[in-house]
């Protein structure tokens, strides 16, 4: 298994705030990762730092084999950031050979505007285009030099369904041809649906990794909440067999649990005056929205 | 090398295209010029030579100096603030052929301006110079453009762009005036005069003045303008290498 990216100890401090603390990551070649948090989370951050675009404070990023920031590696590089404005006069056909023109071995006009669906407006001004349109002409922009490696920032805010849906049919298409693709999100359904292999932030700390399948076995825990009449510690509930996390509002007690049907018989024998029992199963979002918090 | 010559014409289209070029460099100094020229009387005496040949060249070096702030400063401040910067940073370009090419682009630009400014003026009043006082007169213009070039550059690193508009026009404005390119310097009050004769504007356009008569560039020209030009190149690195190093 080979790595595209590895980052290792990666610590980027803005004066007293601590955006990424200790990351650890590694992203397979050929795969498409999704880094998924919430706003925040320091995702952007992180993918400025593999990109060059920002100094980490201190740690270790290697990208295909080199150090980050060098000409070679931009060459074999894609990457798509949020909030990219299009550049004023130029029509979308001269913007995307301007683009051309930066690399060794790019795609052809067509195929970009095939990538981009954006043949209609190839003699429009890029900057009379819409917001998604713009997104996909920022996408087409990052794949002209044919990149072995595509980051992506957010790369959906702003599509609309069928834009959505083209894109991920192509990112798939790109990630067959062996492409590795990374791509930010803090939409979790998308990433679920999309990605190989997911890593979530939160607070600038990888708190669970893992292909999604993995993901969802590895929280896929039910939840079981009741009114207690007395007042129970948490160090009390976390003793019951099988109690992975607790949650207590007011009166209210919400245990995560791998096995209701044996807490359930459990918490009947307790004297905590337990009423009001409500059993469900917990979605990767509820996983999710317990890990990023 | 490709590179260059697309990021070159890339950027040579944009500032072309711009309106604000269009109006402002094109435009507003044509107007002005047949505005005060007839006015003025084509023909009236200005120092040693008529009307038409003198404001023809103001009227050109009020162009360029505008080409120069705006199209060159304003713009560089907006492209770093929008993230098109940001952008060109992760592809194989590199800042030198990007900064490289802005700076041919705008001299095509320049030179184009001159044929224009200098063509119009020529078929309306039928200036009578010799080929030679026409090309060391547009050719003087064309060179000389390059300190307000430097100029713009310093504007361009400026984070606030709303504010760079604002300066780039304050100082456009006041480098026209103060240098006597919509009046004549001597037809100023005295305090201005005093100002005028040591600002960039004034060396650049009284060099091409001296030409129209066959006298060559005063040395104060020269200088002046190579000192603005060098000490805003330093000034503009050396905020731009500091930033980089953060």
């Amino acid at each position: 298994m080979t790595y595209a990216i590895e980052v290792k100890d990666l610590v980027k401090q803005f004066g007293d705030f601590q955006a990424v603390d200790h990351i650890d990551m590694k992203f397979e070649t050929g795969k498409i990762t999704a880094l998924l948090g919430p706003n925040g989370a320091g995702k952007t951050t992180t993918i400025s730092m593999i990109l060059g675009l920002l100094k980490p404070t201190s740690g270790a990023i290697q990208v295909l084999g080199q150090p980050v920031g060098t000409k070679a590696l931009r060459e074999r590089v894609g990457a798509m950031m949020q909030d990219v404005k299009a550049p004023d006069g130029l029509r979308v056909d001269e913007v995307l050979q301007l683009f051309r023109s930066y690399y060794k071995k790019p795609l052809s006009l067509t195929q970009l505007l095939d990538i981009s669906g954006l043949h209609g407006e190839a003699k429009r001004r890029a900057s009379s285009l819409s917001g998604g349109q713009r997104r996909r002409l920022a996408f087409a922009q990052c794949l002209a030099g044919d990149p072995e490696m595509i980051l992506l920032d957010e790369p959906t805010v702003g599509m609309d369904i069928e834009a959505r849906g083209r894109f991920w049919d192509t990112i798939r298409a790109m990630a067959a041809r062996g492409r590795t693709i990374i791509l930010t999100t803090h939409d979790l359904e998308e990433a679920d649906a999309v990605a190989d292999y997911i890593t979530m932030i939160a607070k600038g700390r990888v708190v669970a990794e893992g292909t999604p399948a993995a993901l969802k076995a590895q929280t896929a825990l039910r939840t079981i909440s009741f009114h207690a009449q007395t007042i129970v510690t948490e160090a009390e509930l976390l003793s019951l067999p099988g109690v992975e996390k607790v949650e207590i509002t007011g009166a209210r007690i919400r245990l995560h649990v791998q096995d209701t049907d044996r807490i359930l018989a459990e918490l009947l024998k307790t004297s905590w005056g337990v009423s009001d029992i409500d059993v469900s199963s917990a979605k990767l979002g509820d996983a999710f929205r317990i890990l990023t918090q | 090398m490709n590179m260059f010559i697309a990021q070159t014409k890339a950027e040579s289209i944009r500032i072309i295209r711009s309106p604000f070029f269009m109006l402002f460099s094109i435009l507003m100094p044509l107007g002005f010029y047949f505005l005060f020229a007839s006015l003025n009387g084509s023909d009236m005496k200005v120092q040693s030579t008529t009307y038409a040949p003198f404001a023809m060249i103001s009227m050109t070096a009020f162009s360029l100096i505008g080409t120069a702030m705006s199209q060159f400063g304003i713009r560089l401040s907006y492209e770093r603030r929008d993230g098109w910067v940001r952008l060109l940073k992760l592809t194989p370009l590199t800042p030198s052929t990007w900064i490289g090419s802005k700076m041919v682009a705008h001299m095509i630009v320049h030179l184009l301006t001159i044929i224009v400014i200098f063509g119009a003026a020529g078929l309306v009043y039928s200036i009578d110079l010799s080929i030679s006082q026409w090309i060391v007169c547009g050719g003087w213009l064309w060179v000389g453009s390059l300190p307000f070039l430097a100029m713009g550059s310093l504007l361009g690193t400026m984070k606030n762009a709303d504010a760079v508009i604002a300066i780039a026009n304050i100082l456009q404005m006041g480098l026209a005036i103060l240098g006597g390119l919509w009046m004549p310097l001597h037809t100023l009050p005295t305090w201005m005069q005093n100002i005028g004769e040591w600002l960039p504007s004034y060396r650049y356009a009284h060099g091409a003045w001296n030409m129209l008569n066959g006298s060559a560039p005063a040395l104060l020209d020269v200088t002046i303008l190579l000192v603005v030009g060098a000490v805003f190149m330093v000034l503009s690195g050396y905020i731009l290498n500091r930033r980089e190093a953060l």
